[in-house]
């Protein structure tokens, strides 16, 4: 038992360092581990399904420091999707005002970002800058899982 | 004429005096007219109990009141305890009626005769010979009736409920009677040395009256209608003085009538209770009514004191008078504390029900705001009743554990089965009931009101808090400083010449080792919860804080159909013992006429009934329908034939008369 404290003590850390990446977060306070919650603000369900496999087995987005969790006061950052509409504009500032700061948001998406193709409609309430102050967004419709990846990866700056 | 005689004498004659006031005077004074002479006669009862269980006995005749056999009156330190609690429940009741009669109905019976149901409970414990006893215990029970029956105009379930009392107390009576007949009558003091059969059978007969009247399985049957149905001083009387008074006939006949008697007995009363305290806490658990809950917790608590009865006529049986002292001390604290407490749950209760117009805890909820006081009353009932310090119910069911685990050595081998169940069920029996108040107050009183009712609810009347004020003082002083009243209970007890548990801060307990000081504990509890109160609110003072949204997933504020319900709470455990319990559900679903395929409503029923009640009660109600149907046959209306039944039973009477003699 003794033995293996000193060890630990000798060794410290023996993760691999990270490659690539910033090397630097995005805020000081969250280096190497964000908790993230997503919000759907009015998606049609394809960022979603790009999310989901950016945290699934392939691009495994975990192995640098993101982590989906459940609840705004679990998180430190929000990953909104969609168009923000009428109905989730609220919601959506609610569920920012609840996460503790300091505090993140990633616009995922054309439409999160400048409305895509739902530009105009009636319900829409406007992207995702209209509603709460925008820190790093990611293009595409949808977006692929790398670019998540990397766009959490420069939350996490590992 | 002594101390005792003239305070029980002044208790009568001042609940007498106050019947007779009620009946003349009009409406508007009857309440409190009512309420201060049962307070009164309650006051005058305490006096004479407390003189009597201190060594005041006295023993009065008056032949002339009854005719042939006479009253005779007695009371010894074990009536005197009896006296004491039952004058001590009266106080609280009688205060709180006054303000609770006010409100509910002015009835003229309903006020006359709740004095003078106080003074017949004060009166049985104090008969002395048969006759006086089952005197004295059938006005209790009718008086008690009658007060249950009092808000029978209001609501139909009353009636039923009164039906179901009037017929379960009379049927106990029969045995009761049965028992001091076959036991020779006479005094109630003296030793009666009978044949071990015949012993056995009176017993077994008291036990079944005395039991019915204690609430004990499957006797229970009529407690948890009744006492939800009573006002709640009656049922606060009736719960925590009547049935005690079961406990009292027991322990009298068992023990003082007939000497002790066979372990078997002992083995019955031990087994009846332990079952008691389980079902009863388990159907408490279950129950989503608020005073049917409390109803089910008293059968539970009656249980818990015939385990001590039990282990002490076991302990007295095998020649350990000092644990069957500790373990007889143990039960009449715990009757003691669960008389405090249980007054204080029902007044409160009673304060729930006619200010939010319901008892159903899943309608309730949200009274912390409207009704601080009564919360908290019902918190430290709760808390007193649950069996954690610093409550009244931990200090005697510590004394009855260690009663039962000291027990263990040299008790043969029935002791080396029924003791360590005996512990399980006590220990089991103390967690369920804390798992019940948690519900009982969670729900009932904090989160948000459920109903328009809870919401309006305002505070009760002075007088109410007043009542409820002094039960809570009593469950302090017991959950306290029990060592103020433990040698006289272990005086009363009688098993041992030295008290079995000593010490007025640290009890002590004498011939076994184990020490507790429950004021030291409570102080203990009390300085850690302000350490952490006063911590968690120093500690987030040095970081920077931030007053934020309730998070409510940002769709809307909570609403209370989201909170958690009394039948929520309860549906872990109802899984658990799902066996025992054997709760019904259904579900219903409705189709629309235009497609199966599309469901118009679902309806999701779900019923713990009393399984003993079905199992044991339903049967024989429909076998005496049947046979009340069958007999209707002989009946048909005909005067002929009725005249022809007199003429034939009078010659089979002179045949049999002439054969026999």
């Amino acid at each position: 038992m003794l033995n293996l404290w000193r060890k630990i003590r000798a060794h410290g850390r023996v993760a691999e360092p990270p490659v690539g990446g910033r090397g630097y977060p995005l805020v000081p306070g969250l280096r190497g581990s964000v908790q993230v919650r997503h919000v759907d603000a009015g998606s049609c369900g394809g960022c979603e399904v790009e999310i989901g496999a950016a945290f699934g087995p392939v691009y495994d987005a975990e192995r640098y420091g993101a982590r989906l969790v459940a609840s705004p006061r679990h998180a430190d950052a929000l990953l909104v999707t969609g168009v923000v509409t009428r109905n989730m504009s609220e919601p959506l500032r609610r569920t920012y005002d609840a996460v503790p700061a300091p505090k993140l948001v990633v616009a995922v998406g054309d439409c999160a970002r400048d409305c895509g193709v739902f530009k105009g409609a009636y319900g829409v309430a406007g992207a995702v800058g209209d509603v709460l102050p925008v820190d790093a967004e990611v293009a595409g419709c949808p977006p692929r899982p790398e670019a998540i990846v990397a766009a959490v990866r420069g939350l996490t700056g590992r | 004429m002594n101390l005792t005689e003239s305070a029980l004498g002044l208790a009568v004659g001042v609940a007498a005096l106050a019947a007779l006031a009620v009946a003349a005077l009009p409406g508007r004074w009857r309440p409190a007219c009512a309420g201060a002479g049962t307070a009164l006669a309650g006051a005058a009862g305490v006096a004479a109990g407390v003189a009597a269980l201190t060594g005041r006995p006295f023993s009065l005749s008056l032949p002339g009141l009854l005719p042939l056999s006479g009253l005779e009156f007695g009371a010894d330190r074990l009536s005197g305890f009896f006296i004491a609690v039952t004058g001590a429940v009266a106080v609280p009741a009688g205060v709180y009626a006054t303000g609770y009669l006010r409100h509910s109905g002015t009835s003229r019976s309903a006020c006359a005769f709740l004095p003078l149901f106080a003074a017949s409970m004060l009166l049985v414990p104090a008969a002395a010979w048969a006759v006086t006893l089952l005197a004295c215990w059938e006005l209790m029970a009718l008086t008690s009736l009658l007060q249950v029956l009092a808000e029978h105009r209001r609501r139909p379930e009353v009636a039923e409920a009164g039906r179901w009392y009037a017929v379960m107390t009379h049927l106990g009576f029969a045995c009761i009677l049965a028992a001091l007949m076959l036991a020779g009558g006479g005094s109630l003091l003296a030793v009666r040395h009978l044949p071990a059969g015949l012993a056995g059978t009176v017993f077994v007969l008291a036990l079944a009256g005395f039991g019915s009247k204690a609430g004990i399985v499957p006797l229970h049957a009529w407690l948890p209608r009744a006492h939800p149905e009573a006002p709640s001083h009656v049922s606060a009387l009736m719960s925590a003085a009547m049935v005690n008074l079961g406990v009292y006939g027991i322990i009298r006949t068992g023990f003082g009538l007939l000497g002790g008697g066979a372990r078997w007995w002992w083995l019955l009363v031990l087994a009846l209770g332990a079952v008691s305290a389980v079902y009863g806490i388990l159907q408490a658990a279950m129950s989503s009514d608020l005073k049917r809950l409390l109803g089910y917790s008293t059968t539970e608590n009656m249980g818990l004191v015939l385990v001590g009865l039990g282990a002490a006529g076991l302990f007295a049986g095998t020649g350990h008078r000092v644990l069957a002292g500790l373990a007889l001390t143990a039960a009449l604290l715990h009757v003691a504390g669960h008389a405090a407490f249980k007054t204080l749950l029902f007044l409160s209760a009673g304060a729930v029900a006619q200010r939010a117009g319901t008892r159903d805890l899943d309608a309730l909820g949200g009274l912390r705001g409207g009704m601080p006081a009564t919360t908290a009353a019902f918190a430290w009932g709760a808390l007193a009743a649950s069996a954690l310090p610093p409550g009244t119910a931990f200090v005697s069911e510590w004394l009855l554990l260690q009663a039962l685990i000291h027990g263990l050595p040299g008790g043969g081998t029935a002791a080396a089965v029924v003791l360590p169940t005996a512990v399980a069920a006590v220990a089991l029996t103390a967690g369920l009931s804390a798992a019940t108040f948690v519900k009982a107050f969670g729900t009932g009183f904090l989160a948000r009101p459920r109903s328009d009712g809870a919401a309006r609810a305002a505070e009760a009347p002075g007088s109410m808090l007043a009542g409820m004020a002094l039960a809570g003082a009593a469950c302090a002083v017991l959950a306290l400083v029990p060592g103020a009243v433990l040698p006289a209970l272990a005086r009363a007890a009688a098993m041992t010449a030295g008290p079995a548990v000593a010490g007025l801060v640290t009890l002590r307990l004498s011939g076994a080792a184990g020490e507790l000081s429950p004021l030291l504990l409570a102080l203990a509890v009390l300085a850690v919860t302000l350490v952490a109160a006063g911590w968690l609110r120093v500690l987030p003072g040095r970081r920077a804080r931030r007053a934020a949204r309730l998070w409510d997933c940002g769709a809307g504020p909570l609403t209370a159909r989201m909170e958690y319900t009394a039948t929520a709470f309860a549906e872990p455990l109802q899984r658990v013992f799902d066996d025992v319990l054997a709760p019904e559900t259904g579900i219903d679903v409705t189709h629309l006429d235009e497609a199966r395929y599309l469901v118009a409503a679902v309806e999701y029923r779900r019923r713990v009934p009393d399984r003993v009640e079905r199992r044991l009660y339903q049967p024989a109600l429909a076998a005496v329908r049947a046979w009340g149907e069958a007999g209707r046959r002989l009946a048909p209306g005909s005067v002929h034939r009725y005249l022809g039944y007199g003429f034939y039973a009078v010659v089979a009477l002179l045949i049999v008369l002439t054969v026999t003699r």
